[in-house]
């Protein structure tokens, strides 16, 4: 479904992604874990195309990413919920997750889509006229995760869902997205810090590291591999 | 070039300008020969008229740079001065009878207290809140003077005496007095470009938090170039009006006339005392002349010039002239042999840091911080004796800037106290606490590219309060420590990322810090890269300094740092000796998530 | 003044011309609102634009009398048509002159781009003051129906005082009132102007929704000029203006939207229905010279003691 291949990333003189390969099939939950500052959210913002890449390719279902412009790319059936969340805080919760209809397929569905949304996050429903501004961490988190569900994807991709949340509420979330892979069938791109929780749900995962694609694997033998562990903590030498 | 001896002036100036400025000051010498010399040439008055306005114009240009050029707080309201200036010499000259030669000082001085009343309530505004109240004041001033009647101004004509009333039957004795005028601008400008002064202001420019972080008062030295500012635009536009012998509300408060001097500045490029006059030289005549040659046909045509001007160099060249010829020769020219060693070793024994009194020297007892529910740092204590190395670890967003921001009074804290060496420092700004002998280095580093590294460095000494000889004396041990000696005279431009880091560092040394926060300073660079910053970090704890680290590459970490504190939902987690702390499991919970650690305990 | 009946009839015809014309700077204000308060655009031209409305209104009406045979109706559809044309232009400016100087383009709020913004617009400014100098020439123009000298009659019942409603200037507050209806229900009702809005808000998110973010920062400041113009096009009836008159209108405008609270549209149309009863009942006090001094006090005094605007939070809706 998602081809990412020999992908180059640089900015200011810094290389931030040096030849990175992965690939996504449909239906699956892929996990990209590594330590801070590996590239993690430069490879999401590179397929998203907020980051120009400098070489290699993206293919979504066959079709060239790297030629369409950012905005076409939502069109395709790919959301992305950034890093920090990002919601549109001067706007009311219904009217994020509107946004998050914005694509063709998304004003669609958006109804059907709706319902699924306030199901997985009642408290969305709750606070849907709220300013998007005015909620805490985790309900801004929910809201990102609403808005990018909004256009019916076939492919989410997740980045950092639980950065800067109580660990009750990050495994909420967690629990929430797993039971949008099982459920809704939508294939799962995941960045996370939380390497555990990550690789406990994923079919697959990586490890990024300074730019690189150091391990990859299914997830029971990259949770069993101490040097998972040291390069989270940026011990490197593996 | 009377009123300038570099000699005289070196202790304003910094290290290596006065050669600068000679060789300035000789062009410029020329340059007005060249123009009295051709100008006593002229026999048309109208073409005299024009020749006159340039230099005035170009002063005008001049006071524009002079403020903000150098502080980039773009002001669209100069003609407020100006207009105080030509007003203050028309009306006195119309009801008082006093010579514009006392007039065109005294306007100068009321410039200068303009600028300080107006600087005082609109420096708390913001970026587009500024630029829109500068935007009003001279036109409340048009309106005011309207309504008080002096819609038109005329200078009575003193034949009898032309010399004390500037009214010469000769009008290319208008040309030397304006040539007189912009001898004295370009004097001021080439005194502040290249004084601590001046490259405090340039500081302020780059990187306003980072400035004031290294000791800077912004407030006082953007009143300081305001006022300068002020008073020398008033001055010219005190000349203008003895030039014109007319003046009204909008020639001289009227928004073409605060857009002239912008534009004749950005036009010939901003932040150099060439700018302005470039800019007058090339706009001044091409928009007179098509005023007078077309201007009974197309009126408005003035208008539509530095319109047009101005769009097109900020879409092809928005430094100006000056700077994109400059680039463009430097680029051309073959590049200077790169140094051997990047970093080079060190000359001299330095003397270490100075001794502390033994106890702790940063103290930091229950800081907290919330943005809205948020609770960025809650509840924060720990002290760092003298000479230790304590790095602060943890996730992203778990609130490691911030404690930085709150120790350092970026952000004020909601409780809790900051000392450093028994003294408390709450309630002080930033810039206070940095004098105090808080040193900090940024996240994202930002140089001034077109000055040589020393200039770059010595900004931290001016921070602190140091000055002349000692602050350079300062910024060259600084540039020492770090291994950059060689690069002193290099652009800062031209240097490496790594280079650039180091630069960073310098710049906080050469302050003199009695405790220095480094935020995230490998942050981008490569293993080898990250291997010569970490000698350098290595040899100044080694020297005695002490340093609170942010930093996530843990194996740089383990090498510099004594103790780590780790931190999590702005909570301190754990603190101790580097490996107890890694192997502690709430801090692998905090990278790695609950269940890795459960699974690694059991 | 000495007597009170008069001082009442002069401050509630001061209250009525207030509201009136406080309805169209009200409307001029959602236009500059939408690009500086919304698009953080500072635009020194927007004066400028409101002016061009005004002069297209006169060529339609009164110069070329294309419109003539509407009799009375003729500067409501001129104002009417200054907004698309205005739209055009708008979009061109920013198209083809804004976008060049910063990051606008993709995503970006680094303060050197705005500045760029800023100055380009100064430029646009003057080309335009100055160009519409040569094409219009400086005579003071108007635009004038029947209906601008006649007035609607009142007894207050109180004393001898009348209150008086100039025809023009009703009808064009009306006119006003709905144009900013719609362009409320524009905003907050459509894909259209949810998008604008998200873009606004916060460009790099909009991108991951599917919006093409510079192509919605271009017709929001195609929107505002629009709307600017019409307003323009509206206050012409009842006021004689030069290509000049768009600085006397700039100030208005911005106070209008820093007063409403940046970012909300409703509110820069209270903020400059605020700055037209200020200026009407300044008048009863003040020369006539000073009531545009006395909107720069204002202006000044609300951006220096509340920035966030008068009417709520900056953070507040539309």
């Amino acid at each position: 479904m998602l081809e990412v291949t020999d992908l180059s990333v640089a900015y200011g003189g810094v290389r931030a992604l040096q030849g990175v390969s992965l690939s996504v099939r449909a239906a699956q939950f892929v996990t990209v874990v590594g330590p801070n500052g590996a590239g993690k959210s430069t490879l999401f913002k590179a397929i998203s195309g907020v980051v120009p890449a400098q070489g290699g390719s993206v293919h979504f279902e066959g079709k060239d990413l790297l030629a369409l412009p950012a905005s076409d790319r939502a069109h395709l059936g790919i959301a992305h919920v950034p890093e920090g969340r990002q919601v549109f805080k001067t706007m009311s919760v219904l009217e994020n997750l509107e946004m998050g209809a914005y694509p063709r397929q998304g004003r669609q569905h958006w109804h059907r889509a709706r319902e699924r949304i306030f199901a997985l996050f009642p408290r969305l429903a709750e606070r849907s006229q709220q300013m998007a501004g005015t909620l805490s961490g985790g309900e801004q988190q929910m809201l990102a995760i609403g808005r990018g569900l909004a256009c019916s994807p076939r492919l989410l991709m997740l980045d950092e869902p639980s950065m800067g949340l109580a660990p009750a509420i990050a495994d909420m979330i967690f629990e929430r997205i797993s039971q949008i892979h099982r459920e809704d069938g939508v294939t799962i791109l995941l960045v996370e810090q939380r390497v555990a929780e990550a690789l406990e749900l994923c079919d697959n995962g990586y490890v990024l590291e300074t730019g690189r694609i150091v391990l990859e694997g299914p997830h029971a033998t990259l949770s069993q591999d101490d040097r998972v562990r040291r390069s989270y903590l940026g011990l490197g030498d593996i | 070039m009377s009123g300038l001896h570099p000699r005289s002036l070196l202790p304003v100036l910094r290290p290596g300008a006065g050669r600068r400025l000679r060789r300035d000051a000789l062009l410029f010498a020329l340059m007005i020969c060249v123009y009295l010399a051709a100008g006593s040439l002229v026999k048309n008055s109208y073409y005299q008229l024009m020749l006159t306005l340039v230099p005035i114009w170009a002063a005008m240009g001049l006071s524009w740079n002079l403020f903000s050029g150098y502080s980039g707080l773009i002001s669209f309201g100069h003609a407020a001065f100006i207009g105080v200036g030509a007003y203050t010499v028309a009306l006195s000259a119309a009801y008082l009878c006093v010579t514009p030669w006392l007039s065109i000082p005294a306007g100068a001085v009321l410039g200068g207290v303009a600028a300080v009343l107006i600087g005082l309530p609109t420096f708390r505004l913001r970026g587009h809140y500024f630029a829109l109240a500068m935007l009003a004041y001279p036109l409340l001033m048009l309106y005011v003077l309207q309504y008080l009647g002096f819609q038109e101004v005329a200078l009575p004509m003193q034949r009898e005496h032309p010399a004390a009333w500037l009214q010469f039957a000769d009008r290319r004795m208008d040309m030397l007095v304006a040539a007189g005028l912009l001898v004295v601008a370009m004097g001021i400008s080439m005194v502040v470009e290249n004084s601590a002064f001046g490259l405090s202001l340039m500081a302020l420019r780059q990187n306003e938090l980072a400035a004031e972080a290294a000791g800077l008062n912004p407030r006082r030295l953007k009143m300081k170039a305001l006022a300068l500012s002020g008073a020398l635009a008033a001055a010219a536009g005190g000349l203008y009006a003895c030039v014109l012998l007319v003046v009204t509300p909008d020639a001289v408060f009227g928004m073409l006339t605060s857009a002239q001097a912008l534009v004749i500045a950005m036009f010939g490029g901003v932040g150099t005392y060439w700018g302005p006059l470039i800019g007058a030289i090339v706009l001044i005549p091409l928009a007179e002349t098509l005023q007078a040659e077309v201007g009974d046909i197309i009126p408005g045509i003035q208008g539509v010039v530095y319109g047009s001007a101005i769009i097109l160099i900020m879409m092809v060249a928005p430094d100006g002239l000056f700077w994109t010829v400059r680039d463009r020769l430097q680029r051309r020219r073959p590049m200077a042999p790169a140094p051997a060693a990047d970093i080079a070793p060190m000359r001299t024994q330095v003397t270490a840091f100075r001794t502390e009194a033994a106890g702790p020297l940063l103290v930091v007892e229950g800081l907290s911080r919330a943005f809205g529910g948020l609770r960025a740092v809650d509840d924060v204590s720990f002290s760092v004796t003298p000479g230790q190395v304590l790095g602060i670890i943890g996730p992203n967003g778990a609130g490691k800037t911030t404690l930085f921001n709150l120790i350092n009074g970026v952000l004020p804290a909601d409780a809790g106290t900051v000392t450093l060496g028994g003294k408390s420092l709450g309630g002080l700004s930033l810039h206070q606490i940095a004098r105090s002998g808080v040193g900090r280095t940024f996240q994202v580093v930002r140089s001034f590219p077109r000055l040589p590294l020393l200039d770059n460095v010595i900004v931290g000494a001016y921070g602190a309060g140091l000055e002349g000889a000692v602050a350079a004396e300062s910024a060259c041990l600084a540039l020492e420590r770090t291994g950059l000696h060689h690069l002193a005279a290099t652009l800062a431009g031209g240097l490496t990322n790594k280079q650039q880091r180091l630069m960073e560092l310098a710049r906080a040394l050469a302050g003199r810090p009695r405790v220095l926060l480094l935020d995230e300073t490998l942050a981008g660079l490569g293993h080898e890269e990250c291997d010569d910053v970490l000698l350098v970090l290595e040899r100044l704890r080694d020297e005695g300094l002490t340093i609170v680290i942010i930093e996530h590459t843990m194996h740089a970490m383990l090498r510099i740092a004594d103790e780590f504190l780790v931190v999590d939902h702005g909570k301190m987690l754990a603190r101790g000796s580097p490996h107890s702390v890694l192997e502690d499991r709430r801090v692998v919970e905090a990278y790695l998530g609950s269940k890795w650690a459960a699974k690694c305990s059991k | 003044m000495s007597d009170p009946s008069v001082f009442f009839e002069n401050l509630i015809n001061a209250l009525a011309a207030g509201l009136t014309i406080g309805c169209i700077y009200g409307l001029m204000c959602s236009g500059l609102g939408l690009i500086f308060g919304v698009m953080r655009v500072v635009n020194f031209a927007q004066g400028e634009l409101l002016m061009l409305g005004m002069f297209i209104t006169f060529y339609m009406v009164t110069s070329w009398g294309v419109l003539s045979f509407l009799g009375p109706a003729a500067p409501l559809v001129g104002a009417l048509i200054a907004g698309p044309v205005m739209f055009v232009g708008g979009m061109m400016i920013h198209r083809f002159l804004l976008t060049r100087v910063s990051g606008l383009r993709t995503t970006g709020s680094a303060d050197e781009g705005h500045f760029g913004q800023l100055i380009i617009t100064l430029g646009i400014s003057l080309i335009l003051q100055n160009g519409g100098l040569m094409l219009f020439g400086s005579t003071p123009r108007s635009v004038q129906t029947t209906l601008s000298s006649s007035a609607w009659t009142f007894d207050t019942g109180i004393g001898e005082a009348l209150l008086f409603m100039n025809k023009a200037r009703v009808i064009a507050c009306l006119v006003a009132i709905v144009v900013a209806i719609l362009l409320y229900f524009l905003l907050e009702r459509s894909w259209l102007g949810r998008s604008l809005r998200a873009s606004a808000d916060n460009a790099t998110a909009a991108t991951y929704t599917g919006v093409d973010v510079s192509r919605a920062h271009r017709i929001a400041f195609g929107l505002g000029s629009a709307v600017t113009a019409i307003a323009g096009g509206l206050i012409a009836t009842s006021i004689s203006f030069t290509p000049f008159s768009g600085i006397d209108y700039v100030i208005i405008m911005y106070s209008g939207v820093v007063l409403g609270g940046m970012g909300s549209i409703l509110g820069a149309f209270w903020g400059g229905l605020t700055i037209g009863f200020v200026q009407q009942l300044s008048a009863l006090v003040l020369p006539p010279q000073l009531q545009n001094a006395a909107i720069f006090v204002v202006f000044l005094l609300i951006i220096t003691l509340r920035p966030e605007g008068l009417f709520g939070r900056s953070a507040e809706r539309a």
